[in-house]
């Protein structure tokens, strides 16, 4: 596209070029011929009218006494005149005295074409000139000669002028466009450089390129300049742009590194509080055991509801250790991407579910064939939460149904888990996810309130999203991405 | 251009120079019109009218010497010695005419001594005997001598009419006409059928 451009600004100075030197050579050409013309017309006629007079005046004597052959031998000297085709001597009243003419076929008018008292007449036909002048001699009318001149010469010289002026025309031509040539160089080529320059920086993004300022003065030296101008304000502008953007990303490394460090840090230690409260745990555990097992019989009523209440809570303690263990675990450890059958764990998982509950009626509805890339183990913990939470908050009523399945939102495939059980209020859908938030007391339904946090960590480590929809006592349905 | 050029060219000579003979004659040379010459009237002069021109005709072809000038009313006469064969034609002829300024009139004469005064003098064939008596009457007197007397330019005049298939001719006696100090116009020596310049020999 830029070549054509180039090819056209030479072209079209070229062209520019030849047309004015065409136009103003053929104007001058016009003008030199129609002058020319003119001046020779003139010219051819003086000297026809001198001729004639000549011829005339020689003629005088034979005309007075009357002596034809005289008169012949005058006009035969016309012979050294090439273009007098042929001439006439009249008699004062108009009749043919001697006549002369260079070729035999030529006719010579009977009668003159002249008026009485008239000096001299010519006119034309398109091959001749004719010109008749009176003869007088001591003031007195002694006779007419009569010429015919071809023109040829005329045409000849017309021709001649054309030839030549068509030879200077293309001679004219050929130094414009040799001209034009010199002018490319000073005023396209130039222009080509920076083109070539323009389209080498617009393809490479190598703003540090540079137009070289060739010899050349005024507006293109001012736009080689402007333009090399601009380049270097591109290149200022793009390299604090990149410092910005280095310093930018080097701002996010070290906050992501003292992130990720807290984070460890945060990790390790609810690990090893987690661990680390297992132990005396085990110890309230088994010496409330002991307790209630040795001292059964000495232990009044109201001892031992104590002591049993020691032990719920120590169990109670016990699985909010492992959910936290767990919650740590999941996010300590290494994702195994596999392809994995998301319908079979969700199956497997309901067929647990049964076997622990066998006397609830639930129908299960798990879509055939849900297959993804993802960790198996990490995966199975999701659906055990989700599916788990479907049985527990359906467990008030008699009849329910959960149902596992995937669909289309918007541009993303989401997989869902739906229940019609107990449901939540939608105004703290939010809380759903942190760790520890619960919706229910802990009376109406058992749990730790860590689950969804786990669901939510295990979700976010695979690079997708989870969200909750539902209401109260309508239901809730959980979706996710991966 | 160039190709106007070929075009040109392939057109042959004969086209290119009809184009350009067209263009000449519309641009530069306008058509004039052709006027109805002059109807002249036509009549056959007689021998002696032819001469009586001639006469006159002769000293307009003649150089005529300044101090030999003015005739006694300062005239220019044209003289008919013996038998007039002219009658009124001469006059009619002569009648309003000039020579170098002045009136030409014709006047009769019978004596060869009456001769000195005229200019150019016509000799009747009825002199033809007293040629030698005239001569040396009018010897240097500047007197143009014509005569249809036959032989008179080479018996020492010096125009002599001669008829020549019909037409009126003359001979010329150049010695005679330098040797009276007259200068004869080429021009009339080149329509005379003779011109003698030869030995003064008279007779």
């Amino acid at each position: 596209m830029s070549h054509a451009r180039q090819v056209s600004i030479t072209s079209k100075l070229t062209r520019m070029n030849m047309l004015v030197c065409a136009t103003a050579l053929s104007l001058a050409c016009l003008g030199f011929l129609s002058y020319d013309l003119a001046t020779y017309r003139q010219v051819t006629l003086d000297n026809l009218s001198i001729q004639s007079q000549v011829t005339g005046s020689n003629s005088v004597s034979a005309l007075v006494f009357d002596d034809p052959v005289s008169a012949q031998r005058t006009l035969s000297s016309l012979e050294f005149a090439p273009n007098i085709l042929s001439a006439c001597i009249y008699t004062p009243d108009g009749k043919p005295f001697a006549t002369y003419r260079r070729s035999p076929n030529i006719s010579i008018p009977a009668k003159l074409a002249i008026s009485p008292g008239e000096k001299e007449r010519h006119w034309y036909n398109h091959e001749n000139i004719f010109l008749v002048h009176a003869i007088s001699f001591q003031g007195k009318p002694a006779g007419f000669t009569y010429v015919q001149s071809n023109i040829q010469p005329l045409i000849d010289r017309v021709e001649n002028y054309l030839a030549i002026a068509g030879v200077m025309l293309i001679l004219s031509l050929s130094l414009a466009l040799f001209l034009s040539r010199i002018a490319r160089r000073s005023i396209a080529e130039p222009i080509q450089r920076l083109a070539n320059v323009a389209r080498r920086v617009s393809k490479d993004k190598e703003y540090s390129t540079r137009a070289e300022p060739g010899r050349e003065e005024g507006e293109l030296a001012e736009l080689v300049g402007t333009f090399n101008e601009m380049l270097a304000q591109i290149e200022t502008r793009d390299r604090s742009l990149e410092a910005a953007r280095e310093k930018l990303e080097e701002h996010v490394e070290q906050r992501t590194a003292e992130l990720s460090a807290a984070n460890k840090e945060l990790e390790a230690f609810s690990y090893s509080v987690s661990h680390d409260l297992r132990a005396p745990l085990r110890s309230i555990e088994g010496f409330s055991l002991a307790l209630a097992e040795d001292y059964d019989d000495k232990l009044d009523g109201e001892a031992k509801s104590h002591l049993s209440r020691i032990r719920a809570a120590t169990t109670r303690m016990g699985v909010l250790i492992d959910d936290l263990l767990n919650l740590a675990r999941v996010t300590r450890a290494e994702l195994h991407r596999e392809p994995i059958n998301l319908s079979s764990i969700a199956s497997s998982i309901a067929e647990d579910l049964r076997k622990a509950n066998p006397e609830r009626q639930i129908e299960f509805c798990v879509q055939e064939r849900l297959e993804t890339v993802g960790d198996g183990r990490l995966l199975r913990v999701v659906l055990e939460n989700l599916l788990g939470n479907a049985w527990k908050y359906t467990s008030k009523h008699a009849w329910a149904r959960i149902q596992f399945a995937k669909k289309r939102l918007n541009d993303e495939e989401a997989y869902f888990v739906t229940d019609d059980g107990a449901g939540f209020d939608p105004a703290f859908a939010g809380r759903l996810f942190g760790a520890f938030q619960r919706l229910h007391g802990m009376d109406e339904f058992p749990g730790t309130g860590v689950g969804l946090a786990t669901v939510q960590r295990i979700i976010h480590r695979h690079g997708g999203r989870v969200w909750a929809e539902g209401a109260v006592e309508k239901g809730a349905t959980f979706y996710f991405t991966l | 251009m160039k190709r106007i050029l070929t075009v040109r060219r392939s057109q042959g000579k004969a086209g290119g120079s009809a184009l350009v003979r067209c263009a000449i004659f519309f641009f530069f040379f306008l058509p004039e019109c052709f006027s109805p010459g002059l109807l002249f009237a036509q009549n056959r002069p007689t021998e002696y009218q032819v001469k009586a021109v001639y006469l006159f005709n002769f000293a307009r072809f003649v150089e005529w010497p300044a101090e030999n000038g003015a005739g006694k009313d300062g005239t220019f006469v044209v003289c008919v010695l013996g038998d007039d064969p002219f009658g009124t034609f001469l006059d009619t002829t002569l009648a309003g005419e000039t020579v170098a300024g002045r009136n030409v009139v014709a006047q009769r004469i019978t004596k060869p001594q009456e001769a000195a005064a005229c200019r150019i003098l016509f000799v009747s064939t009825s002199e033809e005997s007293h040629l030698k008596e005239l001569f040396e009457v009018i010897a240097k007197k500047s007197v143009l001598t014509v005569s249809d007397i036959p032989q008179f330019a080479q018996r020492g005049g010096m125009i002599g009419f001669v008829t020549d298939e019909g037409k009126v001719r003359f001979e010329i006696n150049l010695t005679s006409a330098t040797d009276a100090g007259l200068t004869l116009s080429s021009d009339l020596l080149k329509v005379a059928t003779t011109v003698r310049k030869s030995a003064p020999g008279r007779g």
